[in-house]
């Protein structure tokens, strides 16, 4: 029998059928997949990975398996987070739970407000602390459009051999350019206060501001205050650092640039949530014994820094299992006992009573039992973008575009002085409040 | 009779013809005509990430972008990156498909390393030049120090310096398209007769004189339609600045892309960003008709 001939039609014909073939089964597999009993969970990454063993391999499969659900973890790199999250709202398809690093008030309107929820964690676990409160509640509209189960401190992380050759601790900022200044020129190590246009800089930069008086808006969050004499001089002081005691680097930095730059022995002092010294504790234990921990240092005002993270939930309005994402949040804040011990003292607990004899844990740390004692006033010395007033949405905007790290940046680099660089730094943000605030 | 019809059906050139390419059309308007008619509608309204509704706000997105220093910096760093990056990735193609039009041992080697860059994931092999720029452990101040270029004490901050900053991502964007553009002109080169060069030859014509005279005449639709589509991507791009420097130092590398995707996926402002990234449209958009003009008329008989 002679074998077909391979002609246009035949060809045609055979790919029109492959196509069929190749798409129709993800056609019927769509239709015919029903809704499965998964909480699907979206966040970081975390910096100390032994918070993500305990979170993914014990807590949610045992959680899952108390609850009768499957619990699926996606972790994602802190710099894409928010890009994910904007996929997600846009394709109103994704998590059902997503964790966000810094307060997200510009997705109030897609996301289930969680009042209930903090209602419910603060009659079991204690009163939200002030600093996660006023970060992801909307008073306009009553709202807490999300729920923070963790924050984190920034103190100083600081040579303790270096700044010994200079006969100096770092208190406060006028401490810290004058130590930083002899100790630069006497062993050539500079600090690493970042410049970039990167998270670690956008909180460290808002509590050098906050100690000397300055904020970027009044306490009704309508008002740009940053072009402001304190503003001032909290710029010219860390230009003066960086022409006295840094090298072009911190210009170039990303979230964990000056954790690399610390645990390399290179600088003498950093201000960074403590997974820096934690890496060093791992990493080069015989370094880690140099190093200290310290708050923040004070400014003519106050001692202030920034959450160096504000860990916070939402769910989605199109979560497929919006009950039970509540639930899980609930039983997470409840499990902070533990979640705070697995995280190495990163994740601080926002709900006050959601981790017992806080002081004791800290002091029984294995490595050093010293080294975190004094992280149990943290909240006391930390506050959160756009304070005094609420993290808006045009915070949130100006912290997302870094306005803030531009504004010392430019002084730094001498393309502006301090007091041009504010005015810049106010006609911004006022620009974008001019967006946000009808 | 059915067989009849059927038959005449997938012969007509006019019939097949359009359902050929009808794949080809339904990509280019789902993938990239609606996004662009969705940027204009954003463009010109007040939706935010989270919006359930907007409003139309004319231009003043655009009014908007135009009172921010940071605006008026990217558009100037873009036209600067594009540029630059594209005299060199032309002067630059050119020298290296007059050199693979030649025979020598290992050609195909050589080739092959050349379109690497091309086919290697963008942000793969710009996360390479991350760390080989990398302000603690570069191996590039590494190899400059060891061989005396550079002193004991000085170390490049790649990304910490304007001036510095800036030759880096033209010098990875160059590094990326270098290869797209070679095989371009040479494919150019190829196509020019031999007869051609021969008869330069036999008049005596020299290696400038011919390049000058007889080859970038012959190339220049080939050199134009290289020159666009990289003057395109240089000025929509931007992976090689979100990745290396985010825009820093203090938005000195920012262009156009990036601030447009800061501002509307991370800061929030949908609409905002929509502007911005839309500014160039009418700029690019002349280009492009007056480059295909200047390709089409230098077609050489």
């Amino acid at each position: 029998m002679p074998t077909p001939e391979l002609n246009r039609r035949t060809f045609l014909k055979g790919a029109g059928v492959a196509a069929v073939a190749a798409t129709g089964p993800t056609i019927i597999v769509k239709t015919a997949r029903a809704k499965s009993d998964t909480l699907k969970i979206g966040q970081w990454t975390h910096f100390v990975p032994a918070f993500d063993e305990w979170f993914d391999k014990k807590y949610c499969p045992e959680w899952g398996a108390k609850n009768g659900v499957k619990v699926v973890v996606d972790h994602i790199s802190v710099n894409d987070l928010r890009a994910r999250a904007a996929a997600e709202v846009g394709a109103k398809k994704g998590h059902d739970l997503f964790g966000f690093l810094d307060p997200p008030p510009a997705y109030e309107e897609t996301v289930i407000p969680l009042n209930d929820v903090v209602t419910e964690c603060e009659s079991k676990y204690g009163k939200l602390v002030n600093l996660a409160q006023r970060a992801t509640y909307n008073p306009k509209s009553k709202t807490y459009y999300a729920c923070s189960d963790n924050w984190v401190p920034d103190p100083l992380h600081w040579r303790i051999d270096m700044w010994g050759e200079v006969g100096m601790k770092p208190d406060t900022w006028e401490h810290v350019r004058e130590g930083s200044r002899k100790i630069k020129e006497k062993i050539n190590a500079p600090a690493g206060f970042g410049l970039a246009q990167e998270l670690d800089t956008n909180m460290m930069l808002r509590g050098l501001l906050w100690s000397f008086g300055a904020q970027e808006q009044d306490e009704t969050s309508t008002k740009v205050m940053i072009n402001s004499k304190q503003a001032v001089d909290a710029v010219k002081l860390m230009s003066a650092i960086f022409k006295e005691s840094e090298t072009a680097e911190v210009f170039t930095w990303d979230p964990s640039s000056n954790n690399r730059f610390f645990v390399s022995g290179k600088g003498h002092i950093i201000q960074n949530a403590i997974s820096a010294i934690r890496t060093a504790e791992k990493q080069v234990p015989d370094l880690a014994k140099k190093m200290a921990l310290a708050p923040p240092a004070a400014g003519p005002v106050r001692r202030m820094g920034s959450e160096h993270l504000l860990h916070c939930y939402v769910v989605w309005k199109f979560a497929e299992n919006p009950e039970m994402a509540k639930k899980f949040l609930v039983d997470l804040v409840g499990a902070y006992n533990d979640a705070f011990v697995a995280s190495e003292f990163y994740n601080f607990p926002s709900f006050t009573k959601s981790v017992t004899d806080l002081k004791g844990k800290l002091a029984a740390d294995k490595v050093d039992p010293e080294r975190y004692l004094f992280l149990a006033d943290a909240e006391r010395w930390s506050a959160y973008p756009g304070y005094p007033g609420h993290t808006t949405a045009a915070i949130d905007e100006c912290f997302n575009t870094f306005v803030i790290p531009n504004l010392f940046a430019r002084a730094a680099k001498g393309e502006q002085s301090a007091e041009d660089s504010a005015k810049q730094a106010e006609a911004e943000m006022k620009r974008i409040f001019t967006k946000w605030i009808k | 009779m059915r067989r009849g019809r059927e038959r005449s059906l997938l012969d007509r050139e006019g019939f097949l013809g359009p359902v050929m390419i009808l794949p080809a059309v339904l990509y280019v308007v789902a993938l990239v005509g609606f996004p662009f008619f969705l940027s204009l509608y954003l463009a010109v309204s007040d939706a935010k990430i989270a919006s359930a509704t907007s409003h139309f706000v004319g231009l003043a997105n655009f009014e908007s972008a135009l009172q921010s220093p940071t605006f008026r910096r990217a558009l100037v760093n873009t036209f600067l990156f594009t540029l630059i990056s594209q005299a060199l990735v032309l002067v630059l193609g050119k020298i290296l498909a007059t050199c693979l039009l030649q025979d020598f041992y290992g050609k195909s080697a050589l080739r092959f390393l050349i379109l690497l860059p091309w086919v290697a994931p963008i942000s793969l092999g710009t996360i390479g030049w991350k760390w080989m720029l990398d302000s603690l452990y570069s191996p590039v101040n590494w190899v400059l120090q060891a061989t005396h270029i550079i002193g004991k004490n000085d170390w490049p901050m790649w990304f910490g310096e304007r001036g510095l900053a800036m030759a880096s991502v033209i010098g990875v964007h160059v590094w990326r398209l270098l290869p797209f553009s070679t095989v371009i002109i040479l494919a150019g080169l190829t196509s020019i007769p031999k007869e051609v060069r021969e008869a330069a030859d036999v008049d005596g014509a020299g290696f400038w004189s011919r390049e000058l005279h007889i080859v970038l005449p012959l190339l220049r639709p080939i050199l134009t339609v290289a020159g666009l589509f990289g003057i395109i991507f240089a000025f929509t791009d931007m992976t090689v600045i979100y990745v290396l420097t985010r825009g820093g130092p203090a938005d000195g590398t920012q262009v156009l892309a990036s601030l447009a995707f800061f501002t509307g996926i991370l800061g929030g402002d949908l609409a905002g960003g929509a502007a911005i990234s839309l500014f160039l449209f009418p700029i690019l958009l002349i280009v492009a008709i007056l480059m295909l003009r200047v390709a089409r008329r230098t077609e050489v008989t």
